[in-house]
């Protein structure tokens, strides 16, 4: 019977770390995604780092993003990309961050088997016991026309992705 | 067992058009998300509105966060004729997503809330009022400059409480 | 489709309950509330979402199992005033909602989010979309809060800082999403 709202995939981060959640083999039966995930990176230095979102595996230079947000929690800001070779605003909370810290990060991708480009949307925000962190609110798009069947978040900087962190896929129908 | 997060109605434009309206929305839910992937035919980047049950009056409102991509700020607009929308362009589409909370709650006014994602445009977040109790029956989006184009898709979902 | 069925509309088979289920709802009656509470939330999710409307004589608190250690509590803040866009932070338990007084003409809308929020590994991080408008004054934004505890979320409890109440009318709706 089916169901709206519906879990296509789930990954935990296990001990070692991971260098991506890789979400493949996703299906043409639903209307939307909704990707929640909760992050944290092993690099030091930061209360915050980023994990870079890229569809189909593909790296052409045909993402573009543009965001209004926060780094440092005491000013707001707003940034662009254009002809980037993943979306980069994605924040996770770093590993100089108060411990057992994660982000808590939603993007939801309408129409993904659709025939225009791939317009979607990133909610985030990364989390610390001190002022410094990251809130983003970003508007993206891979400027393919073809249907989303992998989505893979990779830790940026060669920086890995902590044990626990979690991913979680799910489809939205229509009808 | 029942549902909690239903479709409710979905369309693909088939034909270009200025306006859109989901009408008969039932009473049967708690809130409404209104998912909207929606593109201008032609022309640059331009503002886009929602009525409320065919409401035309100054009884609506708004405040808003933006990022221009280079600039953060806010804005605001009182007794206006529609709930501003945010940015549309014909170049991308949108990925919107518009939250109706107790919409169909009959003792209090509506507030909504909108992430506005025009990637070539200005992003928003948008709290809007409507001094209205009536139930919310019908959502109009509107363009007032050129036509949602041809493939834009309007999708309206219930999620219903215990 | 039902070629009967108004345009656009369905007349679906009767549909599964999915992974997005609803858990719990309070809404407050007449005289207003002192605070609203969820417990006893099950463990059997993997994430939880309230979906609120709300007024309140003050600023809130948000507790998570019955835990008033305001140095256990961190909220951030981005938002647009109207007039300029800023960013905050706050140690404590103040809740990162944007709250309409209970004179207000308008409720605030309130969509919190906790990913994970059994998961014995972690602190727990909400995310909150939120907002009011009151005809030439409001406030709209994207806030979050940590609670720095590695329990199961059991409990969450709302309530003003001062003063007595939380409005009648005032709505909140506790779901509960799958991650297995």
């Amino acid at each position: 019977m089916a169901s709206t709202y519906e879990l296509i995939a789930s990954v935990t981060v296990g001990a070692g770390g991971a260098s991506s959640i890789d979400f493949t083999s996703i299906p043409t039966t639903y209307t939307d995604l909704v990707v929640k995930l909760n992050l944290r990176n092993t690099a030091t230095g930061s209360p915050r780092g980023w994990a870079f979102v890229r569809l189909n595996n593909d790296s052409s230079a045909i993402y573009d993003e543009r965001m209004v947000y926060t780094t440092n929690g005491t000013s707001a800001a707003s940034a662009s990309n254009s002809n980037g070779t993943e979306i980069s605003w994605n924040p996770v909370v770093g590993a100089s961050a108060t411990s057992n810290t994660f982000s808590n990060n939603l993007i939801y991708i309408p129409n993904y088997t659709g025939s225009s480009n791939k317009s979607f949307s990133i909610d985030a925000v990364t989390e610390n016991n001190a002022t410094e962190v990251a809130l983003v609110m970003n508007a993206c798009i891979w400027r393919s026309t073809s249907a989303i069947n992998r989505i893979t978040i990779t830790g940026a900087s060669s920086s890995t992705l902590a044990e626990y962190s979690t991913g979680y896929l799910y489809g939205i129908k229509n009808s | 067992m029942a549902s909690t997060y239903e479709p409710i109605a979905t369309t693909t434009l088939g034909s270009a058009v200025a306006s859109y309206t989901f009408s008969s929305i039932p009473g049967t839910y708690t809130d409404l998300i209104m998912v909207v992937s929606a593109k201008l035919t032609s022309g640059g980047a331009t503002n886009h509105y929602y009525t409320l049950n065919s409401d035309t009056g100054s009884n609506y409102s708004y405040t808003r966060l933006y990022g221009t991509g280079s600039s953060a700020g806010s804005g605001r607009g009182s007794n206006t004729t529609n709930i501003f929308g945010g940015d549309i362009t014909s170049t991308e589409p949108l990925a919107d997503i518009v939250q109706f909370n107790n919409y169909a709650n009959t003792s209090t006014y509506k507030t909504i809330l909108i992430r506005n994602n025009p990637v070539t445009s200005t992003v928003h977040a948008i709290v809007s009022l409507w001094r209205n109790t009536a139930a919310i029956t019908s959502i109009t989006a509107t363009t007032p400059s050129s036509t949602f184009a041809v493939g834009s898709t309007f999708t309206l979902y219930g999620i219903k409480a215990a | 489709m039902s070629p009967l069925a108004p345009l656009g509309f369905f007349a679906h088979p009767p549909l599964a309950a999915g992974d997005f289920e609803s858990i719990s709802t309070v809404t407050v009656g007449a005289g207003g509330a002192s605070s609203v509470s969820f417990s006893s939330i099950p463990s059997t999710f993997k994430h939880l979402q309230i979906r609120a409307i709300m007024k309140a004589s003050d600023s809130i608190y948000m507790s998570f199992n019955s835990d008033t250690t305001n140095s256990n509590y961190y909220s951030h803040w981005l938002t647009g005033q109207g007039s300029s866009a800023s960013a905050s932070s706050f140690a404590g338990r103040l809740a990162p909602v944007i709250m309409a007084g209970t004179g207000a003409s308008g409720f605030s809308a309130v969509i919190w989010d906790v990913l994970d929020y059994a998961d014995a590994n972690k602190y727990k991080t909400v995310r909150v979309l939120t907002g009011h408008d009151q005809n030439g004054s409001g406030e709209v934004g994207l806030t979050s809060m940590l609670w720095k505890s590695t329990s199961a979320t059991t409990q969450i409890d709302i309530a003003p800082v001062s003063g007595s109440s939380i409005s009648q009318y005032s709505s909140f709706a506790l779901y509960g999403i799958r991650g297995e």
